[in-house]
């Protein structure tokens, strides 16, 4: 399942041409609530590219996971189109385009690590050696000495490594993360963003990722998807002109201060 | 199983299906209703041809269970209750239906109608049995451990010495058989009402005990700093934080306990008694084939366990502040 | 972050601290013994003196002598017990011995859990499966979990034995008639109780059903089952022993609780106890090892 777009090469914005990989019109979620209805995401268009890093930003309530969930076939939308690599979401999920990262590591208490990192491969019934490859999976986030460990014997953070890793194992094209860093501390999140962006150079996936900070929103991306609440729709959209492979010193470009005053007065605008 | 993701899938009520539900509980119901009047009652009259009634009857058992499905649909209060009452007549009728139709000798199997009868028959008796099992025996044995269960707790919660030493007792005590326990009480304390009530009140103390235990000390080690900041008196952190704290666990103990009481006080029954009480009762007439008055004191049994059980409820509900 | 092994030293051997732990379980078995030693005085006193008033050929002077002493105590004393004890358990293989009956009993009961283990389970999975189902019968279920189910035991023996169940059978029936309610109770809610986002999970893998249930809601419903498991054993137990006394049984705990009952042998009732008590300990003892094997990511 390995596409070409796994090019030595630095990726830029954006960073191919092609067909979209994900191609949203004039989506729009409304969810019934007693006595009414929230609209959770209105007029929504956005097209991305293979290999590009996606962030969603915004304020609580904005949508952001409403968004995803649209993506990954786990809502469906009340109006407006959706296509995954030229398909439906349904027909996406189907075929496994995606792995998924909830905000919260969700791995199965009763599995050991390495137990599950293989449960996507062998629900899916992936052929080969699996047990190589999800070992190969918790050594990319680095925890293969813990493969025989419960989930409760880790701490969140290696607990969230585990979760990234069990996504990647059946190497889909896409990667969808919520939050995933949203719970741990700054100096674990930074160092956990240096290593999704080495996986993502390394791979050449697609990762859309939701965050509420705007640093990590800058460090990590090539476009940052601002959005704001009520209703919940995109404000608009930044794209991060910084070098690659990005690095502590990343931070410290002065268009790093530049793209987060841009985000900020976007959402600032939003907020009036 | 994907279903779960989207509830509201699910939600959707078909107005139109009312009628053909109304229907089928019509003739399930009525159909029932109808054989149990038609059949003779077991052992009068010629004996029915069981095989046809018998296909009779399941199918409008069938039917009258289309009926409770259509009747379960949608999210109404009258689809949550209503299912459940149809269920318990139609199961009732259908007993009815099947033990006239086989004419089932009472000895083996009474009919509901002479379980109906031997109540109404027999009431004094029966009423005097209650009376001793689930008032004096039950409730007040259960009443008893109870207090003594939380005393117990009170200390074991105060004096760490008895937590380690007397706590690891109360759990084997707890997988003793109440029927291994009840005979060497009865023998010991007589065949009257109070040895009865004996062996509830130590059936109830060691469930109560490890409950109210752990209720005191799964308070939370933050809210005992913040009563310690406030340099509390024990007693306050006591009533404010441990108490609060401990109460669901000492229900979810008593309502256990609640049904173990009326359990205790049968069993302990079958071991001796100067002639009352339902567990007496069941064994004697089961020994005389007197089925129907068995049943009687079962369904006695039982509506003094629904009513134990709601009383504790109740209790709960009162004490309790709801989520 | 954490490394796997110990992180704590202990400071003396594990089995010290543990030898420790036992030494006020040991006061309190003392204290427990001197209270029962002058219970059981006090307990026999009258009847001593009333045996000895009557004139009855006996080896001691006094009441309070006799008193531990009595051939029908109110309540025996130690060296009684250990006398019926050993009279009781030998020879260890006989029929009439009880070592032989409690194996017998152990036997209808774990049958019995096995049979309502079956019951529970498909149960649960009828409740899980059907809302229409659940509504018509969870009522009913909830509400026999309040209704003294031992009190249908005589009942029910008398009934199966009429239609021919004899022996082993009847006994486990009325132990796992008593025993499956919590079982399918605790199931259907464990069935139930799978966390929204790893069923999400599964959905973005595009698992099938029958994965779903296999990997995610039959895991998750584990501990529940083990949980209704420790209730069910004891009343499975309680079951069969109740059953034993309501048929015509020619080995078991109830056939023997039974029979020393009716010939007021209070001895023979205070060893019977002590068996029983070491089977429901044994019992309980024996579904926890079985929850820690099978559910080995439990964190105690
Ligand atoms: N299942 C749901 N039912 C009703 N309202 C929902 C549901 N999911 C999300 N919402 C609403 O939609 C809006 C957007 O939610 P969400 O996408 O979770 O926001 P974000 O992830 O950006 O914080 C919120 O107002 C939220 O209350
Ligand atoms: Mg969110």
């Amino acid at each position: 399942m390995t596409h070409a777009s796994a090019s030595p090469g630095l990726p830029t914005s954006p960073p191919q041409n092609g067909p979209p990989i994900v191609s949203i019109r004039d989506l729009q979620k409304v969810f019934p609530v007693p006595g009414g209805q929230t609209v959770a995401l209105q007029d929504a268009n956005l097209s991305i590219q293979r290999g590009e890093f996606i962030s969603l930003i915004g304020p609580s309530g904005c949508g952001k996971t409403t968004l995803l969930r649209l993506m990954a076939d786990l809502e469906q939308p009340t109006a407006g189109e959706l296509l995954i690599a030229g398909r439906t979401a349904d027909q996406a999920r189907r075929e496994r385009q995606y792995g998924y990262v909830f905000q919260a590591p969700a791995l199965m208490e009763w599995r050991t690590v390495l137990k599950n990192v293989l449960l996507p491969l062998d629900v899916m019934n992936v052929p080969g050696d699996r047990l190589g490859r999800a070992r190969e999976m918790l050594k990319l986030v680095g925890l293969e000495k813990f493969e025989r460990n419960y989930p409760w014997q880790l701490s969140g953070g290696m607990q969230q490594r585990v979760s990234i890793a069990r996504a990647l194992a059946f190497d889909p094209p896409l990667l969808f993360m919520d939050e995933p860093f949203g719970a741990l501390d700054e100096i674990t999140r930074e160092h956990l963003n240096l290593e999704l962006l080495r996986l993502w150079r390394e791979t050449g996936k697609t990762v859309i990722f939701v965050t509420h900070s705007i640093p990590e929103a800058v460090f990590l991306s090539t476009r940052v998807v601002v959005m704001t609440a009520r209703p919940g729709r995109i404000e608009g959209i930044v794209e991060i002109d910084l070098p690659h492979p990005r690095s502590d010193d990343t931070r410290e470009d002065p268009r790093f201060f530049t793209h987060a005053t841009e985000i900020r007065e976007l959402l600032k605008k939003g907020h009036a | 199983m994907e279903q779960t993701v989207t509830p509201s899938r699910t939600v959707a009520a078909r107005p139109g299906a009312a009628l053909p539900t109304a229907a089928a509980l019509l003739v399930g119901v009525g159909g029932l209703l109808l054989v149990c009047l038609i059949l003779p009652v077991p052992g009068e009259g010629a004996a029915p041809e069981a095989r046809a009634w018998l296909a009779g009857i399941l199918a409008l058992l069938a039917v009258g269970a289309l009926g409770v499905r259509g009747a379960a649909q949608g999210m109404s209060r009258a689809a949550q209750v209503a299912p459940a009452l149809l269920t318990g007549l139609l199961a009732v009728l259908t007993a009815e239906g099947l033990l006239r139709a086989y004419a089932v000798p009472a000895g083996l199997i009474p009919t509901p109608t002479r379980v109906l009868a031997a109540l109404w028959n027999a009431r004094t008796v029966l009423l005097q049995d209650t009376y001793t099992t689930f008032v004096l025996e039950a409730l007040l044995g259960f009443l008893a451990g109870t207090v003594l269960g939380l005393a117990l707790a009170l200390l074991v919660v105060r004096f760490r010495f008895l937590e380690r030493g007397l706590l690891p007792y109360a759990a084997l005590f707890s997988s003793i058989p109440i029927v291994a326990l009840a005979p060497v009480i009865v023998k010991a304390i007589g065949l009257d009402w109070p040895s009865k009530t004996v062996v509830v009140a130590v059936t109830v103390l060691f469930p109560v005990m490890v409950g109210a235990v752990r209720g005191l000390q799964s308070a939370s080690p933050l809210h005992l700093d913040l009563m310690h900041t406030y340099a509390a008196a024990p007693t306050r952190t006591f009533l404010d934080v441990r108490v609060p704290t401990a109460l669901p666990f000492v229900f979810g103990a008593l309502k256990v306990a609640s049904s173990l009481a009326l359990i205790s006080a049968i069993v302990a029954e079958f071991f001796g008694t100067n002639g009352h009480g339902l567990g007496f009762r069941i064994q004697i007439e089961v020994g005389r084939f007197g089925l129907d008055v068995v049943w009687a004191a079962i369904v006695l049994a039982s509506m003094a366990g629904i009513a134990f059980f709601s009383l504790v409820s109740a209790a709960e509900t009162r004490l309790l502040p709801r989520r | 972050m954490l490394e796997p092994g110990p992180a704590v030293t202990a400071t003396r051997p594990p089995w010290l601290a543990w030898l420790a732990g036992l030494g006020p379980m040991l006061i309190v078995a003392l204290i427990a013994a001197a209270l029962y030693w002058s219970l059981m005085l006090a307990a026999n006193l009258g009847p001593a003196a009333r045996t000895l008033a009557s004139g009855a050929e006996l080896d001691c002077r006094t009441a309070l002598a006799c008193a531990s002493q009595l051939r029908n105590p109110v309540v025996p004393a130690p060296a009684q017990l250990a006398q019926g004890f050993a009279r009781l358990s030998t020879p260890v293989t006989s029929p009439l011995a009880l070592p032989y009956n409690v194996g017998v009993t152990a036997g209808e009961t774990v049958l019995g859990l096995v049979l309502a283990t079956v019951t529970g389970l498909g149960l649960a999975l009828l409740l899980v499966a059907s809302r229409s189902f659940e509504r018509a019968t969870l009522p009913w279920l909830v509400a026999s979990q309040t209704v003294p189910v031992v009190a249908i035991a005589p009942m029910l023996a008398v009934l199966l034995g009429q239609y021919g169940v004899q022996g082993f059978l009847p006994k486990a029936i009325i132990a796992a008639y008593i025993a499956f309610f919590p079982i399918a109770i605790g199931m259907s809610r464990g069935l139930r109780s799978a966390d929204p986002l790893h069923l999400d999970l599964m959905r973005t893998y595009h698992a099938s059903g029958a994965q779903t249930f296999g990997l995610l809601r039959f895991p998750v419903s584990l501990p529940y089952l083990f949980t209704a498991l420790k209730v069910s054993v004891t009343a499975a137990l309680v079951g069969s022993i109740v059953a034993e006394i309501s048929t015509i049984s020619f080995s078991g705990l109830g056939k023997m609780l039974a029979e020393n009952s009716r010939a007021s042998d209070t001895v023979a009732l205070w060893v019977i106890m002590g068996y029983g008590a070491l089977l429901g300990v044994t019992l309980v003892a024996l579904v926890n090892a079985l929850e820690r094997w099978v559910t080995p990511w439990s964190r105690r």
